[in-house]
């Protein structure tokens, strides 16, 4: 099998250049500190018990000092349980520069939790409990959206992140 | 060698007439219910466009209810139209390549019949409204059964095509001792082992998880585990999509521009490799996946960089024979090649402005793919207008150019209004560009895919605009659509018989003698087994991990209707 000197040349570039991109992404991990979600835990919607214990009864968001806070959310057909509400949309409101560790749960099928602007897209399985956690330095408020079909309403099931400037 | 080169049969020899008929008839229904498929599926895309752009919002036609209309969408386009498409294609490929008829023209007919009946069964679940799951049925979301049993079938008809054209394959190797097969046959061949081993995924879910949770049979199921069975075949299944076309790039297109191609050899790896890597990727499905971990996420991320080189080394082979063929036809310099191709001939405009946007559709799979880059893209509008870059414009393209000469060629018809043809390519190109182009930025600004945008509770302001454009791309693509449609009506019952002799196809019908590729290419054993082995150790440490081995399945079914358990 003949290759073409410029082929072999094309060959090398090209597997340069791919080697370069990988290793921005494993950079982009190391360095930066941007994860994937990684498996956090298992939950039984079904079970009242397994959900209490794992702080989905009580959707909301928990003070844990040093600036640090876990948000626990549930998802459902066609809404987002936060524990809290503005102007009629379910809202997590946390001060500038909060660390947020958002913890969500899907009561019925797979939906998504995406906050736009922040790095934060996880899906929501049921039988699985999603964690993202995210710094939030700009002051405003920013939507959280199912971006993952759920069934009629799925258009409508939204929520908020309201991040307040500090003093 | 010699015998090779002294069993060159001319192309218009085979095969007889009576065989000729079948191989017509077989091949073009397969046309017929892939376009027929394609019709319907094909009006839903621009009104969905119409439906999402703030300044229209109108309801859909026909199927108003938007979830109902992208389930038609993307099962008659991605997997209806594309399925049948491919098997009448490799059929035809494989028999004028081979210059023999299928192993059993029956097991053929009756793979059509399971492939109709299943497409009828899945259809009707999705029409009477009784599957709003969306192409993906992710559970617990369930589905009438018909629609379960109508994908199974298509599938498993599939398989009986793939089998019968890799019995075609070894009895055609029995007759050639130590030849090497044609590059057409070696790249369907590799399609047809990718997807039947990652076809067995999907099988598995459907017939263990979803019928059995549609039929009520069980009450509970996985829907972690579903996904990860789902998406070790839908990756894949891109590539099923693909490979016709890189086929027709490179085994029609040289002959079609009177030069051979650039590397014979270079074109097998290429299809090798995406065989043996299209697999044990899919994991990038799932970066956002819950119950995956980072590690197997990073894993499979770099695999998915290496079944890039496959597509790089293509864009090198196919831009090289193209520019033997622009300076065959006399270009000078350094770029003057370029304009010396056939711009105004329908066929050679679909490969081309395929070739083109697919290079777009690379470098943005390219980016879905880099692991954290996902964050930013996953389930916004992004990944439509990344796949309508790929498989709605360079597939579709190259396919548009496939059919332009494979229709005349069956019907016995010229082509009607080639100049519409070429419009309607062009028109397709610079549509699919705009969609592509404003579908991305929406996605970058936050809108969510498959989200019914005129009715939703919310908009992203930002993403106004650019939601705006996809409904101005859509115009171009409706009409692009109904020159299509005009065409093949055309070409079909107004159009003049064609002359015998411009209704050679453009097919190679031996690998090229001077430069014999290693025979270890044509070891299927060997990469079988090499296949086997690499998905256990990318996908089996997944799966475990999914499985949930004291509970076992625990979630219970729904449907897309209401939030009350199916118990
Ligand atoms: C007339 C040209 C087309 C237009 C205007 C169009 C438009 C659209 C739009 C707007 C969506 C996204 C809807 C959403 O996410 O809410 C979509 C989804 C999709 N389109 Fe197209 N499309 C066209 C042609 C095609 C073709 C030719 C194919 C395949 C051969 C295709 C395959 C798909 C698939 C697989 C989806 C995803 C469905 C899903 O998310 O469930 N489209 N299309
Ligand atoms: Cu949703
Ligand atoms: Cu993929």
């Amino acid at each position: 099998m003949h290759i073409d000197k410029f082929e072999r040349y094309w060959i090398v570039a090209a597997s340069l250049m791919l080697g370069a991109f990988f290793a921005a992404l494993i950079a982009s991990t190391i360095v930066f500190g941007v994860h994937l979600p990684d498996p956090a835990g298992r939950i039984n919607p079904a079970d009242v018990e397994d959900w209490t214990n794992q702080g989905f009864a009580t959707p909301g968001l928990r003070d844990m000092g040093d600036n640090h806070y876990e948000a626990h959310i549930v998802a459902q057909m066609w809404l987002y349980n936060t524990g809290d509400v503005v102007d009629g949309v379910p809202t997590v409101r946390v001060p500038q520069g909060a660390v947020v560790t958002f913890n969500v749960a899907s009561k019925d099928v797979t939906h998504g939790f995406y906050i736009e602007y922040h790095n934060v897209n996880i899906m929501v399985i049921p039988g699985q409990i999603s964690r993202a956690t995210v710094t939030f330095n700009r002051p405003g408020t920013y939507r959280i959206v199912c971006h993952e079909y759920c069934g009629n309403g799925h258009h409508n099931m939204n929520a908020q992140v309201i991040v307040e400037p500090s003093a | 060698m010699q015998a090779a080169q002294t069993r060159d049969i001319p192309v218009l020899e085979f095969p007889k007439l009576t065989a000729l008929k079948t191989e017509r008839w077989l091949v073009g229904v397969h046309l017929i219910v892939a376009f027929s498929a394609l019709s319907l599926g094909l009006l839903m895309g621009p009104f969905q466009a119409f439906r999402r752009a703030p300044a229209l919002q109108w309801d859909i036609p026909i199927f108003s209810y938007y979830y109902q209309a992208l389930t038609l969408h993307g099962v008659l386009n991605a997997l209806v139209f594309t399925t049948f498409f491919i098997v009448g294609f490799s059929y035809f490929v494989t028999q004028r390549t081979l210059q023999r008829p299928l192993a059993s023209i029956r097991v053929a007919w009756a793979a059509f019949v399971i492939m109709l009946v299943g497409l009828v069964l899945a259809a009707f679940a999705i029409v009477t409204g009784q599957a709003n799951v969306l192409y993906t049925f992710y559970p617990p979301m369930v589905a009438h059964p018909t629609f379960y049993l109508g994908l199974t079938l298509v599938i498993v008809a599939s398989w009986m095509a793939g089998g019968d054209i890799f019995f075609t394959y070894a009895a055609w190797k029995r007759d050639h001792k130590g030849e090497t097969v044609p590059l057409a046959v070696y790249a369907t061949l590799t399609n047809f082992i990718m997807w039947i081993t990652a076809t067995i995924g999907v099988a598995v879910e459907v017939l263990f998880l979803m019928l059995p949770l549609s039929l009520g049979l069980v009450q509970t199921t996985d829907p972690q585990v579903a996904r990860i069975m789902f998406w070790f075949f839908g990756h894949p299944l891109v590539y099923f999509w693909l490979l016709p076309a890189y086929t027709a790039w490179y085994t029609m297109m040289p002959k079609q521009n009177g030069v051979r191609l650039f590397s014979d050899g270079l074109g097998r790896v290429a299809f090798l490799m995406i065989m043996l890597f299209s697999i044990p990727i899919g994991v990038h499905h799932l970066f956002t996946d819950p119950g995956v971990s980072e590690v197997a996420k990073l894993f499979h991320a770099l695999l998915t960089f290496v079944v890039a080189l496959p597509s790089l080394l293509t864009a090198f082979n196919i831009a090289a024979t193209l520019e033997w063929a622009g300076r065959k036809r006399g270009a000078t310099g350094l770029v003057g090649w370029v304009f010396k191709q056939q711009w105004g001939n329908p066929v050679m405009a679909g490969m081309i402005t395929g070739m083109l946007i697919f290079i777009i559709g690379g470098l943005t799979g390219i980016m879905n793919a880099s692991f954290t880059l996902n964050l930013a893209l996953h389930n916004t509008t992004w990944v439509p207008g990344h796949f309508h870059t790929t498989l709605a414009g360079g597939v579709f393209l190259t396919y548009m150019g496939i059919f332009y000469w494979l229709m005349p060629f069956l019907s016995g018809r010229k082509l009607f209004a080639p100049r519409l043809a070429t419009a309607q390519v062009y028109l397709w190109f610079i549509g699919m560009l705009t969609f592509g182009l404003a579908m991305g930025r929406a996605g970058i600004e936050g809108a969510p895919r498959r989200t019914d945008a005129g009715a939703a509770a919310y908009i992203s302001e930002a993403a106004v605009p650019w939601l705006n454009l996809t409904a101005v791309a859509g115009v171009i693509l409706l009409i692009s659509s109904i020159l299509l449609y005009i065409v093949i009506l055309g070409t079909l019952f107004a159009s003049k018989k064609q002359e015998k002799a411009d209704a050679e196809p453009p097919i190679d019908t031996k690998a090229p003698a001077d430069d014999p590729s290693p025979s270890i290419f044509e070891n299927w054993r060997v990469w079988m087994v090499v296949i086997v082995i690499s998905n256990l150790v990318m996908w089996g440490p997944v799966l475990i991990q999914a499985l949930d081995f004291t509970k076992g399945f625990i979630i219970f079914g729904f449907h897309p209707n209401a939030p009350i358990p199916l118990k």
